[in-house]
């Protein structure tokens, strides 16, 4: 005991601690990165109107604030949006260069259908086919006349639908007859004839709605409000595309958190916008979550009858042995491998088999033989399989040998013993494999970058259409957005925000499939612990 | 070897020899056991014991590499013959097993689980059959208040005993039990004891033990093997006072195993 | 009652386990068939090519086989034709042999002038030399046409180019209509003298046409008497063989020609018996009268200099006699040459891969190979045709071209390249595979550089000198950090992680150098400190909790110094010094954000396997070396670490295949340039990232395609091996200390 720290080794062991400090550093300054940088997006921040020595202005959010190495400001980045007058959203403007700085309460924000947002000042309206009080102030008037474009605007999108409908419509005649025409063979010739009699008034009916629903839109669009920037450029603007007007400097808190929620709201049920970079992820969580599901119902049920069967059915030899290694090995072969399978074996090889025999007569144009979602998940199935065995198999080989001589020994056969001890005692483990291989299917994306995820899907995978179910349509997902949107926009400055939401989004969901796999399996792991058996 | 003359018997083992792949684990083995008696293996470690008594329920069925040879008779039928369901034998033949191993499920589902895989659905006649089950291993006043609660609060013996239940709840004609106490405290132990010479009223029992004072106590009759081979079975006072082999009487007085 | 249920229960059973071993047995071979499902899509690629002689006909129509000077077939084998001397090209249905259309040439200058003697190059056009001397260039076309029915049938055509009139005495000669649309013609003349006739057309800013003619003698002497003349498609270079084995090249400008290149083809000095270009016009084909083949393009004389000179420069399997004819396809790369044995081959030179030789039962008199390269049609001196389907799909493959040095056209010397896909079809493929397999070692070793010894000293920690009570936290902490998707890993490197430390990348190795002094500074001060309330009831196993100051202050005072010696030592840019003092280019992905990126995607997996197996050392061993007086040092480090190496480095191996395979970090945060550069400041591209980068640009079926396949095959390959290396491993210690 009389020798000193340094002989006994402390210091490597301090040396040890480092690298697990290091390494939970790591962990929580990603999950921090992402939260800081996620959540802080919806939250109203306050609009600045600079005046430049020069004479000029600049008004936006302020985003970023450098300081020089003395700690002195240096210089400000805006966010100046009004991308249709200036070409840029973001602008860096040299602290010595402002004159003033100030937050004026009528400055207005406005969250556009195209060009990102704007930054300005109301400056009149032009309400020619919407009635709105005159006597209230501009603001409120604008609120007003935008609750009521809101109201014909849903109008006309019924008229769409049932525009849609008749476009769906004359899909499915159009199929038909390019099926008869295939088919060929006597009768044929009339089939298509009488076909095509009902195609023509559908097409009528769909030429006229989709005028009427057009000449409609450009009315109401004709309401316009009119905005000027701090310099007093202005910008006339049809009420429709304004999404969201608000005057930040003028909420209250409270005000500001109801903006807030709205926003999550948006996040999560709405569209997106503009190439993603904007709007909602419903489609991406949607696809997500249907991804997911579809893959637990192909993976699940295959990975518990291989595990039973190499725990409890097959004969335990090198064989077996040889065979458990490898499954196990499988859960470690590059998820752009099992893709590249995906793709070679489902998408062209089963999907376009399924084509030749079924779909025929919409060759060359693949229905199945192309990326889609139910390829997707049958590749990541295959992916998540191993994962299921390993747990399942480690789950029931934890369970002692006693529990199934026992039940032997009663007269039980060997499925009544798997159906009515084994499994329900392996089922926790079971469902931890289950939540271990959602959560990784959930963040998996180079597999589905090939086998039929795409940026912008123009049609949910499941939709009232018969046959409600559409597997072969391709997708939208969360990991792919954030590698889409990150990398492939044509404005990334712009989209990070988007990003870095869509990216909280998605580790929310992993993290939290994995901490309740994590749980299920400490439980797991106490029932066990000191029973002898 | 003088094998005791039974009348009756309810098992009738004749020229018995298993191998384990190459190796024989049990040879030439030849004996009758009483019926609604309680007979006891004896033996050192090793001797094969425990397979002989895994031979009567064909558990050792379970083993890819067993083979078995000669021929094993219960009520005059041979088991291993392949009109014999293994299943079928097991419901006659219970069995209870040296580390007890009660179900991850109530008390209730234990003592009914053979009852249920059997088919049996009707309610009081699981009840019924539960009772009388735990009664009859000396439970059911334990733990009548809590049928519902799981099995693995129980002590080791209330276990032991749950297990026994268990198995005479199919109402089996035989009970193996492979060495029953030896997870035990002597107090718990001497409840086993207790148990068993009730339950050899009803059903045939048949122990393996390696506590000579244990088979000396419950056992009617004693079988001695030794390397797979039962080198003398007797009524269980005659093996423990005038064993004809040299070597029982070297077990017995414990100058080996 | 019983007995029925009883029987019911069996016979399920029955099912059961029948259904269970067969749809256990499938799932088990179907997961692992998937290799051979990979690798039965790969497998084309090393399949021989194969031709078929699909028809063979003597036609009625053909009068005098010898009288005929080319043979020739449209893409699809559907329509031939034939020149003949008469100068008439007969076309005809390849399928049969039906006479479709006779088309008879004007005839340039004299009444009655026959062909002397045809060249095709290009795209089908023939250059004819007719028998009063004057040249004509004869271009064939062939383009499918639809029938109101949807059917296909292939249309023809013969467009005259151009004609040139006869030069006085000229022995030989051929002509090439540009592709600007001006000509070129070269005549031999007698006294083995060359004359050139020019008609440059040039189009100037405004896009007027203006049209110059030249014509001039050239006035280097030839070593030996000229053979083949050979003018490339821009009428701007001639080439010529002797029959003393020389390749001479000129260049022909406006100021007259000028000898490029006077080099010796053959050593042995052979005669050059045949020319030609291949497709681009980058390279020539020679062939020799002693049956050798060789290509040859011009590359820079020594490094740097801008001077090109001709160079041999791939090595085709030669001829067991002369050379007659070489025919370069004007679809791929593909050579079709004809010896003087009778035999024909078929090579593609990059790769240097002899395809497949034909040997027709009666020597040909005539050789054409399809527009597409898809077949051969041939004429024998008993009046037969036959036409051959060749089945070459992946041409471009060989061995050679993946793994060694390639000299491509155009490149300054040989080297290792990946570049697939490039602006024009006449490109050669680029498909080494060292640079994916470079850039996948490099990821990987510069990850587990950083990941290895953190995640394992980390492990250390955890499972032998915290207190256990922490380990029910630090655990599943670390496992969340496994579960972050690597989208997300990589999106953060990228965007976030890379621009942050791109000014800042001397605090980085400044705190590789800092941590440790750091530590020990705060070790001593903590040592000194401890003792005092209430420091003193800090426990031993919570080190890490102290050193999470040491190690926040590190970077602090990292970025802190870095940026003073940036200003300092650096001149204010670390990038700008490091690029003019050792030309070292700082990508802003480059190798150190990989290592973090992708060293945090394996940390979790090193950790957590190494932590099982050293949990898994049994207590005993520990407390037998705590009696005898060892530290926790010396007890975790002595006797648990050397217990437990094998699962340690089952564990690394574990993450070395982790890091080999991870797609979306290296995709993110590489910059995905192929290059061969072990420097840590540039980035790489891996093979997994190869793989989705390329496969959405790859035709199904394609040998790009095929390639990409093979790379996965390669992948699943190593990890496979490497994994199950690591799972035997710690098979052989779970079965070691398992039951203790």
């Amino acid at each position: 005991m009389g020798r000193k720290p340094i002989q006994r080794g402390e210091q490597l062991v301090w040396l040890t601690g480092a690298a697990l400090t290091v390494t939970l550093l790591a962990t929580v300054t990603l999950i921090g990165v992402v939260m800081v940088n996620g959540l802080g997006y919806f939250w109203p921040s306050t609009l600045a109107v600079a005046r430049l020595v020069d004479g000029g202005t600049a008004m936006g959010e302020i985003t970023q604030r450098d300081y020089t190495d003395e700690g002195d400001l240096w210089r400000i980045q805006f966010k100046v949006g009004n991308r249709d007058l200036y070409g840029a959203d973001f602008r860096w403007i040299d602290a010595a260069a402002i004159e003033t700085l100030n937050y004026p309460e009528d400055a207005a924000a406005l969250e556009r259908e195209e060009y990102g947002n704007f930054y300005g000042f109301l400056e009149r309206l032009d309400l020619a086919t919407v009635q709105v009080d005159a006597g209230l102030p501009p603001w409120e008037r604008l609120q007003a006349a935008r609750d009521a474009v809101e109201e014909r605007f849903e109008a006309i999108e019924s008229l769409n639908e049932s525009v849609s409908a008749d476009s769906h419509e004359m899909e499915r005649i159009r199929l038909a007859i390019l099926e008869l025409r295939y088919e060929g063979g006597a009768g044929a010739e009339d089939g298509i004839a009488r076909l095509e009699e009902q195609l023509a008034p559908v097409r009528a009916d769909f030429d006229a709605r989709n005028a009427e629903a057009a000449a409609r839109l450009a009315e109401l669009r004709s309401n316009t409000a009119t905005f000027a920037d701090a310099a007093g450029r202005t910008k006339e603007m049809p009420i429709l595309s304004l999404v969201r007007t608000y005057r930040p400097n003028a909420m209250s808190v409270p005000a500001k958190a109801l903006f807030y929620l709205g926003k999550v709201w948006e996040l999560l049920s709405a569209n997106p916008r503009e190439s993603n970079t904007e709007g909602g992820l419903f489609p991406a969580i949607f696809g997500t979550v249907m991804l997911v599901m579809l893959m637990s119902l192909f993976c699940i049920p295959l990975g518990v009858v291989a595990a039973v069967y190499l725990q409890e059915y097959a004969r335990e030899g090198l064989l077996v042995r040889m065979v458990r290694i490898a499954v196990f090995n499988l859960a470690g072969v590059p998820s752009i491998v099992y893709g590249i399978f995906g793709l070679g074996f489902f998408v062209y090889g089963v999907g376009g088999t399924i084509d030749e025999l079924f779909f025929p007569e919409r060759l060359p144009n693949p229905t199945f033989g192309t990326g889609g979602i139910l390829w997707a998940s049958l590749t990541l199935a295959l992916l998540t399989v191993p994962v299921v065995i390993v747990v399942t198999e480690e789950a029931l080989a934890a369970i002692p040998g006693g529990i199934r001589e026992a039940s032997l020994s009663l007269g039980a056969t060997r499925f009544q013993t798997l159906w009515r001890l084994l499994l329900p005692i392996a089922a926790p483990g079971i469902i931890t494999g289950f939540v271990l291989s959602t959560a990784r299917a959930a963040g998996e994306v180079a597999p589905l970058m090939i086998t039929g995820v795409v940026k912008l899907a123009p049609a949910l995978p499941l939709d009232g259409e018969f046959p409600f179910f559409h597997l072969d349509r391709k997708f939208m997902h969360l990991g792919f957005h954030i590698y889409d949107v990150g990398f492939q926009s044509p404005n990334v400055e712009a989209a990070k925000p988007m990003v870095f939401i869509t990216t909280l989004l998605l580790l929310a969901i992993v993290i939290g499939l994995s901490i309740v796999a994590i749980v299920l399996r400490n439980s797991m792991q106490k029932r066990y612990a000191g029973k002898a058996f | 070897m003088n094998a005791p003359q039974i009348a009756d018997p309810i098992f009738q083992i004749e020229g018995l020899s298993l191998f384990y792949g190459e190796a024989a684990a049990l040879k030439e083995i030849g004996l009758h056991i009483p019926r609604r008696q309680v007979t006891a293996f004896i033996g050192p470690s090793g001797c094969g014991k425990s397979t002989l008594l895994r031979t009567l329920n064909r558990m050792n069925d379970l083993i890819d590499t067993v083979r078995i040879e000669g021929s094993i008779r219960m009520d005059g039928e041979e088991i291993y013959s392949p009109e014999v369901d293994a299943i079928e034998l097991r419901r006659r033949v219970g069995m209870v097993f040296q580390a007890y191993n009660p179900f991850p499920k109530s008390i209730y589902e234990n003592v009914v689980f053979g009852l249920r895989i059997a088919g049996v659905r009707n309610k009081s006649a699981l009840d019924e059959a539960a009772e009388r089950a735990l009664t009859a291993a000396a439970l059911w006043e334990e733990v009548k208040d809590r049928l519902r609660e799981s099995a693995l609060g129980l002590s080791g013996g209330q276990m032991q005993r749950l297990c026994i239940a268990r198995a005479i709840a199919v109402n089996p004609e035989v009970i193996l039990m492979d060495e029953p106490c030896s997870a035990l405290d002597p107090t718990a132990t001497a409840r086993i004891e207790d148990l068993i010479f009730e339950l050899k009223k009803d059903f045939t029992v048949i122990i393996v033990t390696h506590n000579l004072q244990q088979a000396a106590r419950v056992a009617d009759y004693t079988a001695f093997l030794y390397l797979g081979s039962l080198i003398e079975y007797d009524v269980t006072s005659i093996i423990f006072s005038r064993p004809r082999e040299k070597r029982t009487e070297d077990y017995i007085t414990g100058r080996f195993g | 009652m019983q007995a029925r249920s009883a029987t019911r229960a069996k016979r399920i059973d029955r099912i059961a386990t029948w259904t269970i071993t067969a749809s256990g047995l499938v799932i088990v071979g179907s997961v692992v068939g998937i290799l051979l499902l990979i690798v039965n899509v790969a497998l084309p690629l090393l399949f021989p090519p194969d031709s078929v002689r699909v028809q063979r006909f003597s036609p009625a129509w053909l009068g005098d086989p010898g009288a005929v000077l080319a043979i020739g077939s449209d893409g699809y084998l559907e329509t031939g034709y034939v020149l003949d001397t008469g100068g008439v090209f007969t076309f005809f249905d390849s399928r049969c042999g039906a006479l479709l259309e006779r088309v008879r040439l004007e005839r340039p200058g004299v009444a009655g002038a026959t062909v002397a003697g045809v060249e095709v190059s290009g795209r089908l056009d023939h250059s004819l030399r007719w028998s009063d001397g004057s040249l004509t260039v004869e271009r064939v076309r062939f383009f499918p046409q639809f029938d109101p029915e949807g059917q296909r049938h292939i249309a023809h055509a013969v467009e005259r180019l151009t004609v040139l009139p006869p030069a006085e005495g000229a022995v030989r000669g051929t002509a090439r209509v540009t592709e600007a649309g001006g000509t070129a013609a070269v005549f031999l003349l007698p006294g083995n003298r060359l004359r050139v006739v020019q008609q440059i057309v040039e189009e100037d800013l405004f896009g007027e046409l203006t049209r110059e003619s030249a014509s001039y003698e050239i006035e280097d002497e030839l070593p030996g008497a000229a053979g083949p003349l050979l003018l490339d498609g821009s009428g701007r270079w001639l080439f010529a063989g002797t029959d003393a084995g020389y390749l001479l090249r000129w260049a022909l400008t406006e100021e007259g020609p000028r000898l490029a290149d006077r080099v010796r083809a053959s050593h042995e000095g052979s005669a050059v018996t045949a020319l030609a270009m291949l497709i681009g016009d980058g390279s020539v084909v020679v062939g020799l009268e002693d049956g050798s083949l060789s290509v040859w393009f011009p590359v820079p004389a020594e490094p740097g200099s801008f001077v090109r000179v001709l160079k041999s420069i791939h090595t085709l399997a030669p001829h067991p006699a002369a050379v007659r004819r070489i025919v370069a396809s004007q679809a791929d790369r593909i050579l079709l040459t004809v010896g003087e044995e009778a035999e024909l081959r078929m090579h593609y030179p990059t790769g240097e891969r002899h395809l497949l030789t034909l040997s027709p039962e009666a020597p040909l008199l005539r050789a054409g190979l399809s527009l597409r390269a898809n077949g051969v049609i041939g004429l024998d001196a008993e009046g037969r045709i036959t036409v051959w389907a060749i089945d070459a799909p992946h041409p471009e493959f060989s061995w050679k071209a993946m793994f060694s040095r390639i000299w491509y056209e155009g490149f300054e010397q040989p080297g290792f390249v990946w570049q697939s896909s490039a602006a024009t079809d006449d490109a050669e493929p680029k498909l080494s595979l060292i640079p994916l397999v470079f850039g996948t070692l490099k990821a990987t070793f510069y990850a587990l550089l950083f990941a290895a010894p953190v995640a394992l000293f980390a492990a250390i920690y955890t499972s032998s000198l915290m207190d256990p009570r922490l380990r029910l936290i630090v655990k599943p902490t670390v496992e969340v950090m496994g579960a972050v998707p690597t989208v997300v890993i990589g999106f953060l490197a990228a965007l976030w992680f890379a621009p942050l430390i791109e000014d800042k990348i001397i605090a980085i190795f400044l705190f590789l150098l800092l941590a440790p002094v750091v530590l020990i500074a705060f070790f001593v001060l903590w040592e000194r400190v401890r003792g005092w309330p209430p420091l003193n009831r800090v426990k031993p196993g919570y080190e890490f909790l102290l050193v999470m100051p040491a190690v926040l202050l590190t970077v602090v005072l990292s970025v802190a110094i870095g940026g003073v010696l940036q200003d300092v030592i650096f001149g204010g840019d670390f990038r700008q010094w490091l690029f003019q003092s050792f030309g070292t280019q700082v990508d802003q992905r480059n190798s150190i954000v990989i290592a973090f990126a992708l060293g945090f995607a394996v940390i979790p997996i090193i950790f957590t396997i190494s932590e099982d197996a050293l949990i898994r050392v049994p207590g005993h061993l520990r407390a037998a070396s705590l009696a005898l007086g060892a530290t926790r040092w010396q007890t975790a480090w002595r006797v648990v670490l050397p217990s437990a190496s094998p699962g340690v480095f089952a564990a690394v191996m574990i993450g070395f295949g982790r890091a080999v395979g991870e797609t979306m970090i290296v995709l993110m945060a590489t910059g995905n340039t192929p290059i061969i550069d072990g420097s840590i400041f540039n980035g790489m591209r891996t093979l997994s990232a190869n793989i989705a980068v390329e496969i959405p640009e790859a035709p199904a079926g394609g040998t790009l395609f095929r390639v990409l396949f093979l790379t996965a095959v390669l992948l699943f390959s190593a990890t496979f091996l490497v994994n199950t290396a690591a799972e035997v491993v710690r098979e052989r210690m779970r079965k070691k200390f398992g039951r203790i």
